[in-house]
């Protein structure tokens, strides 16, 4: 099985210097792109393969870089933005790549700047991965020095400026345009939309920010082709992904396999099935902001059709298992008081909502629920829709919420009768 | 123009046109908290969804983020969208206190409207409410966060619209408070609206609060005459006093808006210390009994010593019923025409700023907002017309660049260039631009290329590259040479570009009182009484010490008078000293015609009933005041009085006097047109400026400001203020904690050579006097100027506002000693 | 006043904003850096650096958790509250650093001033849940012996 995001990652040891990086192949692709092929080539590749994106929201990333003006009438400067601020809980896959093998992504950015034309490019660093930050910085150095960023990179004439930020904290900096609000020193509320980004972004100018596990894809497929990447996946979208679980499974952990592998096998192959004592319940399959799925779900593969289908989301592909000994309504809690939290408190139903739900689910997880509350409960599933709500967090925090009340509602009415949690 | 039907009502609208701005073109009222037509969609609160049955979208949508287009068929009405927002008021309800009884807000409530009309009512959230702890932000404004419902109207207008940058929005989350980031008083002079906008009771009125409800409030339309831009106002009163002024829309001039000088400076009207009893010889009398008495020492005066003996002043915040019946008075009596302006200088500088701005080339305030280019010449606008600030900001939001020439440390609320040069070159300056453009009009290759060293071909390139170009002109400090040159800067521009011009003049009816002034100044009758060739005055609604700053010498002249009648609704020296004195009503209760800066004719109702507010005639509530009559309510309107005067030329109504100055003063023939209740759309402008504009050139261009080169010392400068220096709103108690104590300003390298430094207490020596006054060093003034704050009753030992003042005429005071070293 | 390697540092990273305020996170954290918190003094210092209110440096910092305004102890335990992490024991380890800090809860620093505890939300670790960061590094699979330890190396 090809590995092409994990194969630098050697255990027992430190991510690849750029010596040893380019020794097992690095910044060839680079080279590839720079230098054989026009940015549109490099664009068109890149939509051939599929890719999808990886921070969880899964549109095209080729057909996003396709809406960035282009040509010499363009707006410039125009940016690329790397949103490394994981910080859904449950998802620490871009960590992995991060502390594993930043040299990768560099390339990747690289690249992928060269076919937007932009000239400056941010990392938005999440607060806290401080392994990350101190191995990002000593490779951007290393790049630095070596010619693979700068003026005139592989004599191509193509230059680009990479630059570090770590932010300060808040997980709606992970929203696209509140992220670019954050770049610019300002509070991070999202923005409206349209216009988006690529015509519109940081600074006003053409912008586009992909995830961390996104980019890292890019130099191997401007290496290998897009045919290449396609054949990886056992789905019609492309490529690897990094796989995660957390939870009371027996090995906890990240890995990369074919997109499209199922629940079942990276419950049971990977991450060594259930704990002793408890039994499998549950699935978030993406993260917090995605639906739960069930037992019944367990063959349903990983992709983000698929996943779709089964009426939840892929998201960032790491899943936090929830067994039998969990209380389903301390889970929708933590998440929902998580969301209200992070809550900008920029529109309505989403700074008063949020917080209301962890009020109710607060009361019912510690025996004080009223018969109605459910009824509250369930009707703000619909009324935190898109369209409704300013941007997507809310939408994506009563996704847990909606799915606990579709397959648990049982659990939630025992807490209101017994008046207490049955699983305390 | 897109085509759309709202709740199955079809309208056409201009293009951008948000839905929620097109219903209400129908009167459909869609509830809204952030959205307003001043500060725009932001689709923060969610309230304003509505259903989009068929069209390009569909389903709920928040009205006012989508542009109307074609084909839409919109359903306010919808179930989906009223659940919606009753969900909306729900959520806003989680937190907020009930308060209504106790809320200020009560009665006139955004939230108390919407949530009536959202049909929620019973709540369902059982847990605690967030609390917030208030801050003090001075004397206009309570500050009451429990009620925030999160509109961030607040932050916008402050920091966005007002250009303001200390109060935004802190924390995250439903923690979020608008506030400063410690208590203190709001800076901008424009923090006042943030009560009218306010959609919850978070931002109230401070000086009126609890006077009142809503309902219980005699509310009507009017405008403030603090300054000349005349901007409209609601005034709510009660009880026989004027409780609380509101912004009133206005398309043409202050939009949604004002300023605080205006709104809180109406506390004279029902101040205690209003003089509201006619005195004839130092003892209370009947007002026809003094007016008699006046009409015969006036009579016999005049008989003694002749017509040219009785002088008359008048005033620019008099309506213009007062100002023509006073005219019609002295026509009647053969007395000389009187006199409205401060100095002769003032007096020309007005009359050729209203004569060159007809109706091809005078804009609006509101226009000024659409400018892409504005030099403002000779003008602090945050002092002397402070709404006139808010348009330039605005107008620079909008792309414009903003360029200031004025010798004074101006201070804006928008990033702008400023040239400080001196009050005597600002002439020549003007001279110059109108060169420098006229040669690019023909040679558009003689353009400069910018050199950033030179500010002024940068100010003339960039009119030269404008469309829609406005010259703003004071006629405070600018000298008749400056203003006609920017007149002629705005006619050369207009040859091929949507040009304007805009003065701001001396006074709420300067305008008016330009076209009627025939005569001479105010120092000229000063002069000729001090002389002996007038004994008689009659001051009409004007304080002579306010406009004639030197009080000695003022004093002096008036001791010389046989007789002083005055006529007024403020007390002071002039009503004081005055042998006869017979009060007059204010605008708030006779109303009467303004006429602002643009020649905007502006006719408003009284709100109130005279006579002594009830607080200050009772002390119980309901009062327990037994008799006849209101006390306190002889005042008359001027007019009245003054048309009293004329014996058998008496107007008969005020309309009468509208109807005479249409007849036979030239300039004022659009007065005859029929009036809508505000004559909110009627321009003073006609052919009879010709005859002011050559009364004008005459005039010499010979005045303090452009002095005898002597060599060495300064030009002193009397300024406006913001605060403080206005007749009416200095004394606003709640005003009064804004002003700042006047101070001297000067340019760095002139503090350097004269030996001063930042904060030294300063004598400023005349010929018979001596100016005390506090050092300020600005790093953005003209050099060789010294510009002092205007206090509005000055002890100014010079006989103008501006004078020269030599080096060694300026000492710094010892703190030590209260006396000056020689 | 700020220190001239502060100014510096800020100096360094303002180069790449178009106006000054652009760097006003930044700023702060650089300053939060070498201050430990930033106090009312330290918000004024740096915006004048970067020619801002007061009031619109407060708007930017109190919007970030990690913007401390007030003061916190040597060392900051920041400890994971998220799904993950509450699934694999939080509440307990919650209780077990109260006891050893014996401090009330969330936001108190214990009495020496070593150890200042707050909350924080997915620290990206979830396959070694519960996790706690103290300072910059991160801890996981925490229990009350490995947190004995864990604290020990702090003073």
């Amino acid at each position: 099985m090809e590995k092409p995001l994990t194969r630098n990652m050697l255990p027992g040891r430190g991510p690849f210097s750029l010596a040893e990086y380019e020794k097992a192949g690095g910044y060839q692709a680079l080279r590839k792109a720079l230098t054989t092929m026009s940015p549109s080539e490099v664009t068109e590749t890149v939509q051939q393969s599929n890719l999808r994106g990886r921070g969880g929201a899964g549109f095209y990333t080729g057909r996003k870089w396709s809406f960035v003006p282009m040509g010499e009438d363009a707006p410039q400067p125009k940016y690329l933005v790397v949103n490394a601020d994981e910080m859904e809980p449950g998802t620490f896959k871009d960590r992995f790549l991060l502390e594993g093998d930043p040299h990768q992504m560099i390339e990747g950015i690289i690249i992928s700047a060269y076919a937007i034309q932009a000239s400056v490019a941010y990392i938005f660093l999440r607060a806290n991965y401080d392994v990350a930050y101190r191995g990002l910085q000593v490779a951007l150095a290393e790049a630095q020095a070596k010619g693979y960023l700068g003026e005139n990179i592989l004599g191509s004439g193509f230059g680009l400026t990479l630059l570090l930020h770590e932010s300060a904290g808040r997980y709606i900096c992970g929203e696209e345009t509140a992220l670019l609000n954050a770049l610019e020193g300002k509070r991070a509320i999202p923005r409206s939309k349209p216009p988006f980004p690529p015509v519109v972004g940081l600074w006003g100018k053409p912008t586009i920010a992909n995830n961390v596990e996104t980019l890292c894809n890019v130099p191997h497929i401007i290496f290998h082709g897009a045919e290449w990447f396609r054949s990886l996946s056992r789905s019609a979208d492309g490529g690897t992904k990094i796989y995660g679980a957390s939870g009371k499974v027996r090995r906890p952990g990240a890995w990369e396999l074919p997109l499209g592998v199922t629940i079942r096998e990276i419950l049971e192959e990977h991450a060594g099935g259930m704990r002793d004592g408890v039994s499998f319940r549950a699935v978030l399959p993406g993260g917090a902001s995605t639906d739960l799925l069930t037992a019944d779900h367990l063959d349903v593969p990983m992709d983000f059709n698929a996943v779709q289908e089964a009426g939840s989301r892929l998201g960032t592909g790491t899943m936090v298992v929830v067994d039998d000994r969990t209380c389903i309504v301390g889970l929708v809690h933590n998440l929902i008081r998580f969301f209200a939290q992070e809550s900008c408190g920029w529109c309505t139903p989403c700074r008063e909502g949020l917080p209301w739900l962890t009020d109710i689910l607060a009361a019912i997880e510690k025996g004080r629920g009223e018969p109605g509350d459910i009824e509250i409960l369930r009707q703000h599933t619909h009324l935190l829709g898109p369209g409704n709500t300013f941007c997507a967090l809310a939408p994506g925090a009563v996704e847990p919420l909606q799915s606990a009340l579709k397959y648990f509602e049982e659990d939630f009415e025992r807490h209101i009768r017994e008046q207490r949690c049955p699983w305390k | 123009m897109p085509q759309l039907t709202i709740d199955d009502h079809p309208i056409e609208v201009p293009t951008g046109t948000k839905v929620i701005a097109a219903a209400e073109q129908l009167g459909i009222m869609i509830p809204r908290f952030c959205y307003h037509a001043a500060l725009g969609s932001v689709g923060a609160c969610r309230l304003c969804a509505v259903m989009f049955l068929d069209g390009p979208v569909k389903g709920l949508q928040m009205s006012c983020m989508v542009d109307a287009q074609d084909g839409m068929v919109v359903s306010t009405t919808d179930a989906k969208a009223v659940d919606f927002r009753r969900q909306v008021i729900e959520w806003l309800m989680l937190h907020h206190p009930h308060d209504c009884p106790v809320c200020d807000e009560g009665g006139h409530c955004l939230l108390q409207d919407h949530t009536v009309s959202s049909g929620h009512a019973i709540r369902r959230y059982r847990g605690a409410k967030r609390t917030h702890r208030d801050q003090y932000l001075g004397p206009l404004l309570q500050h009451e966060m429990n009620r925030c419902i999160q509109c961030y109207r607040c932050s916008r207008y402050y920091q966005d619209f007002a250009g303001a940058r200390d109060l935004s929005v802190m924390q995250i989350g439903n923690k979020v408070y608008f506030g400063r980031d410690r208590d203190g008083t709001l800076q901008s002079p424009f923090a006042g609206n943030l009560a009218d906008i306010c959609p919850t009771g978070v931002f109230t009125d401070k000086p009126s609060r609890y006077m009142g409800r809503r309902w219980d409030y005699e509310r009507s339309p009017a405008v403030c005459i603090h300054c000349s831009l005349g901007c409209n106002i609601v005034v709510s009163a009660r009880y026989r006093e004027v409780v609380r002024l509101e912004a009133r829309f206005n398309p043409h001039i202050n939009g949604y808006f004002m300023c605080d000088r205006g709104r809180h400076g109406y506390t004279y009207t029902s101040a205690a210390g209003r003089p509201r009893q006619a005195i004839f010889e130092g003892q209370p009398a009947d007002v026809d009994a003094t007016l008699q008495h006046a009409a015969e020492r006036l009579t016999s005066i005049a008989r003694m010593h002749g017509l040219a003996a009785v002088a008359c002043i008048g005033s620019l915040r008099s309506s213009v019923e007062a100002q023509g019946a006073l005219v019609r008075l002295c026509n009647a009596q053969g007395w000389p025409a009187p006199a409205f302006f401060d100095d002769d200088e003032r007096l020309a500088a007005v009359q050729t700023a209203v004569a060159q701005q007809h109706a091809q080339v005078h804009v609006s305030l509101r226009a000024v907002e659409n400018a892409d280019a504005v030099i403002v010449a000779g003008c602090d606008p945050i002092a002397e017309a402070p709404m006139l600030a808010l348009a330039l900001r605005q107008a620079q939001r909008r792309g414009a660049t903003i360029v200031v020439i004025d010798p004074r440390p101006i201070e804006l609320p928008l990033a702008f260039q400023h040239i400080p040069l001196a009050a005597d070159q600002l002439a020549a300056c003007l001279d110059d631009l109108i060169t420098r453009v006229g040669t690019v009009a023909h040679d558009p290759g003689a353009l400069e290329t910018g050199s950033p060293a030179d500010p002024l071909a940068a100010a003339a390139d960039l009119l030269v590259r404008s469309r829609r170009p406005v010259i703003v002109c004071g006629t405070d400090l600018p000298n008749v040479a400056a203003i006609r040159q920017a007149g002629k800067l705005a006619r050369v521009l207009r040859e091929n570009r949507d040009s304007g011009l805009f003065h701001v003049l001396p006074g709420a009816n300067a305008y008016s009182a330009a076209l009627l002034n025939r005569g001479r100044s105010m120092a000229q009758v000063a002069a000729d009484i001090a002389q002996g060739a007038v004994k008689a005055l009659l001051v009409v609604e004007t304080d002579p010490f306010h406009h004639l700053p030197n009080r000695k010498r003022l004093t002096d002249a008036l001791a010389r008078l046989e007789l002083l009648v005055t006529l007024d609704y403020l007390d002071g020296p002039h009503t004081r000293k005055a042998h006869v004195f017979l009060p007059s009503t204010t605008i708030f209760e006779s109303g009467g015609t303004f006429i602002n800066q643009e020649g905007r004719v502006q006719k408003t109702a009284g709100a109130l009933q005279g006579g002594t507010a009830l607080r200050l005639v009772s002390n119980t509530h309901p009062p327990r005041l037994y008799g006849q009559g209101i006390p306190g309510n002889q005042p008359m309107p001027a007019w009245l009085m003054l048309s009293a005067l004329s014996g058998e030329s008496a107007f008969g109504s005020s309309a009468d006097i509208l109807q005479w100055l249409a007849r036979e003063v030239p300039g004022f023939e659009n007065l005859k047109a029929a009036q809508p209740p505000t004559g909110e759309d009627l321009l003073l402008d006609s052919a009879g400026r010709s005859e002011i504009g050559r009364h004008c050139l005459d005039v010499t261009s010979e005045s303090p400001l452009n002095p005898p080169n002597s060599g060495g010392g300064l030009h002193l400068l009397s300024t406006e203020r913001t605060f403080g220096s206005e007749e009416l709103s200095c004394r606003s108690p709640q005003l009064i904690e804004l002003e700042s104590t006047p101070q001297a300003r000067l340019a760095p390298s002139e503090a350097r050579r004269l030996a001063l430094k930042d904060g030294d207490r300063i004598a400023l020596a005349a010929e018979n006097g001596f100016y005390e006054t506090t050092l300020k060093v600005a790093d953005n003034m003209a050099e060789g100027t010294l510009a002092v704050g205007r206090h509005c009753h000055p002890d100014w030992p010079w006989d103008g506002r501006h004078a020269r003042i030599a080096d060694r005429s300026i000492k710094k005071i010892d703190q030590r000693e209260t006396k000056i070293n020689p | 006043m700020l220190t001239p390697l502060e100014e510096e540092e800020i100096k360094f990273v303002a180069e790449h904003y178009a106006s000054l305020d652009g760097a006003a996170i930044e700023a702060l954290k650089i300053v939060q850096r070498h201050r430990g918190w930033i106090s009312d003094d330290s918000l004024r210092d740096v915006a004048e650096a970067l020619a801002m209110t007061t009031t619109e440096l407060d708007s930017v910092a109190t919007f970030y958790n990690l913007i401390f305004r007030q003061p916190v102890g040597r060392h900051v335990i920041l400890l994971c509250d998220s799904v993950s992490c509450w699934i694999m024991g939080y509440d307990n380890i919650l209780e077990i650093l109260k006891r050893r800090l014996n401090i009330a809860g969330f936001g108190h620093t214990t009495a020496d001033g070593r150890f200042t505890l707050l909350p924080h939300v997915c620290l990206g670790a979830c396959d070694r849940a519960p996790v706690m960061m103290i300072d910059d590094r991160l801890y996981g699979e925490l229990d009350a012996d490995k947190i004995d330890a864990i604290l020990a190396q702090y003073e």
